[in-house]
């Protein structure tokens, strides 16, 4: 059984691949981040564990941010996002949490804090929860987010993008993170995105198209497979 | 599945950005006693407060930030099978929660007090781990809450000691009086500041 066999084994992170801060005209990159670098700590079992069944309390079930009732449909373009949740032995991550928001065809968010002269669309609130199935596979509904810029920024614009939380199997393991969508030409120019330092894993932000030919009815497909954080030290059996 | 020579990297952190779905939260997220909202609070151990404030640089409050606990149960067990002893951890007890900061920067769990442990790095005293995630904060901020009244215990944590021992009481909640008839505890969290007041974190 996956579920009784979570990773034991946690490296520290590379940090070419996880973002640097600050970052220009988001001044909450400085305001809310310490002065002092992090404290190297050992892993105890606090670290190491995680809470292995939250769908009691984190109820998945709003896969579908498209059609929020019947008859009643989002504004934009259908898109499904889908992919697998692994480990760093490619390993599916059974049973984790994945949640996802984003902003509306327009680029605004369905948020009080989002005060954008931007038009709000009644059938799309934008967030939605699932969990990831016996092999981590994940897929959400849903339609493709608007461009919007970023206030007081000095004409930055973010790309369309979608937010992503995982609550997986450590907590070691959790992760936060943005999808972008491929061929955006605002992508090369996104400060959150150009905040990683190395190439290949400002990639790994972007999904692929899949082939309109392998989704079926009138979803536009995308394909992201997320990596978690964690290995086994005994490798799993052939 | 065959392993792979080299380990996967491990996706890219972003921030939560400033539009974290509100309704994401649910009554009872920050209690830890509950395995959901609608389930009894367990009955071992003893249930406490634990609040404070989320603050940035300036002193001024960390206004819409996400906490996440995790702790051990009221005996130091984990149900996670990496604990040799989690066929035996409180089955009533989930040992995770989120709250979500207010105008106040003011946060606050439900909870028990978890018990101690021995772990391989040595003898783990009671503490909650907590993570901050928020806008303007790309990688999640991770640090510990310990307890007072476990000053030997605390001496001797593992984690605890790998902070400078004139930074180790920012980590030390302070008591609360009471709050809904349980002990309260109070840890604010200085995500940037002064050198002797700044939160000590800890490396992810």
């Amino acid at each position: 059984m996956t579920r009784l066999d979570p990773p034991d084994l946690f490296a520290p992170y590379d940090e070419a691949g996880q973002p640097r801060v600050p970052i220009e005209g988001y001044p909450n990159t400085i305001r809310r981040n310490p002065s002092r670098p992090p404290f190297a700590r050992p892993y105890t079992l606090t670290a190491r564990t995680g809470p292995l069944d939250l769908a009691p309390k984190l109820r998945p079930g709003d896969d579908n941010l498209a059609v929020p009732a019947p008859g009643r449909i989002a504004i934009g373009q259908l898109i499904h996002i889908s992919g697998r949740v692994v480990d760093e032995d490619g390993r599916g991550v059974p049973g984790a949490v994945v949640e996802l928001w984003q902003a509306n065809a327009a680029g605004r968010y369905a948020h009080p804090a989002d005060t954008r002269d931007a038009p709000l669309d009644p059938d799309f609130l934008g967030n939605g929860r699932t969990r990831t199935d016996a092999d981590g596979r994940y897929a959400f509904f849903t339609i493709k987010p608007g461009a919007y810029p970023v206030p007081d920024s000095g004409r930055w614009w973010r790309p369309p993008h979608v937010h992503v939380s995982i609550l997986g199997p450590s907590t070691l393991s959790r992760l936060v993170t943005q999808m972008y969508f491929p061929g955006d030409p605002l992508n090369a120019h996104d400060r959150l995105l150009n905040s990683l330092p190395d190439a290949a894993a400002r990639l790994r932000l972007v999904a692929a198209q899949t082939p309109p030919a392998e989704v079926e009815g009138d979803w536009l497909g995308f394909g992201w497979d997320v990596v978690l954080r964690g290995r086994h030290a005994t490798p799993p059996a052939p | 599945m065959i392993r792979p020579n080299a380990p996967l990297p491990p996706t890219g952190w972003h921030t939560i950005g400033p539009f974290f779905p509100r309704s994401f939260f649910r009554e009872g997220d920050n209690d830890l006693t509950r395995i959901s909202a609608e389930a009894p609070p367990t009955t071992r151990g003893e249930h406490v407060l634990l609040r404070g404030r989320v603050l940035e640089q300036g002193g001024g409050p960390c206004v819409n930030a996400v906490l996440e606990a995790w702790q051990a149960d009221a005996s130091g067990r984990f149900r996670h099978p990496l604990d040799p002893g989690w066929r035996d951890a409180d089955p009533a007890f989930l040992g995770w929660g989120r709250a979500w900061t207010d105008a106040q920067g003011a946060y606050a769990f439900r909870t028990v007090l978890p018990g101690g442990y021995s772990d391989a790095a040595g003898p783990r005293a009671p503490h909650v781990d907590l993570a901050v995630i928020g806008s303007g904060i790309m990688r999640r901020l991770v640090t510990t809450l310990f307890f007072p009244g476990f000053a030997t215990a605390n001496a001797a944590d593992p984690v605890l000691r790998a902070v400078p021992e004139a930074l180790r009481h920012l980590l030390v909640a302070a008591p609360d009086g009471e709050a809904d008839g349980l002990p309260a505890f109070r840890l604010d969290l200085l995500l940037r500041g002064d050198a002797d007041a700044e939160t000590p974190f800890f490396e992810d």
